[in-house]
């Protein structure tokens, strides 16, 4: 699956419902809607909404079991946010390389 | 349900190595504009003293025209040197989103040479540590390396 862009990830994200529904997820390994909207203070239909956002971040992934939804975390969703942060890290690995040899040069 | 279990946290990319050279050598490559050019990038506008700013020239992306806005914060010769380090545009997302970063380079005479530490902060990650203690591998990997900003979450 193609990871959502960064900013639809860190819409999803930034709502603090919607951050608590993912957290929890993420903390359950897996979970029943019913299970989610036990104890949240907010109603079933809200909390599905909320795991639709999710789901189209590509940030969750659900499981269908008898009458049972199940809800999973996607480590791959978070991949959007993981790219710039990335990129510096070979960056500044690369320019290390390339300051050993320098350095060869100029203090042989 | 609260809110606080997911505030913005940063990350940091921290590459040191142990150099054969001594600090004064080290400390050229990396506060003279000709050398800096050569491992790093070509800087324009530089000088090592507080407070200058300049920039570096990267790779567009969108409608960010690819340049690294830098200004020094620290200069301690043969020790330590500070600037910060801000691009990126907020329609970007991965390469090229907004960034507001410092880059650190502090310098530690060894019997071997010169430890030479990169320290490079202020990746904003919308999620913190916490949130993530029962992560499977998949998720420990991929946290460490979160890292950008979103102005949405702060």
């Amino acid at each position: 699956m193609q990871p959502a862009p960064l900013d639809t990830v860190m819409r999803t994200l930034a709502d603090p419902t919607r951050r608590a529904v993912f957290e929890r997820i993420v903390n359950a390994q897996e979970i029943s809607v019913a299970a989610l909207t036990e104890g949240s203070g907010v109603s079933q239909s809200a909390i599905s909404q909320h795991l639709g956002s999710l789901k189209r971040a590509g940030l969750v992934t659900d499981r269908a079991q008898g009458r049972n939804v199940f809800y999973r975390a996607d480590p791959r969703g978070l991949a959007p946010l993981a790219d710039w942060m990335g990129h510096y890290g070979v960056f500044w690995r690369k320019r290390f390389d390339d300051l050993r040899t320098l350095l060869k040069e100029i203090d042989p | 349900m609260n809110d606080t279990a997911l505030q913005p946290a940063t990350q940091d990319i921290v590459v040191e190595e142990v150099l054969p050279h001594p600090p004064e050598a080290i400390w050229k490559t990396l506060t003279t504009g000709a050398l800096m050019a050569r491992w790093l990038m070509e800087p324009r506008g530089f000088a090592p003293v507080e407070g200058t700013r300049f920039t570096y020239q990267t790779k567009p992306a969108g409608a960010w025209d690819g340049t690294i806005h830098c200004e020094v914060r620290e200069v301690v010769p043969n020790e330590r040197f500070v600037y910060a380090w801000t691009g990126g545009h907020e329609s970007n997302s991965g390469y090229g989103s907004p960034l507001d970063t410092v880059v650190a380079f502090t310098l530690t005479r060894v019997p071997e040479g010169t430890r030479l530490r990169l320290v490079h902060s202020g990746f904003v990650a919308p999620v913190n540590d916490t949130a993530f203690q029962n992560m499977s591998n998949g998720w420990r990997k991929v946290v460490p390396s979160i890292g950008t900003l979103s102005n949405e979450l702060h």
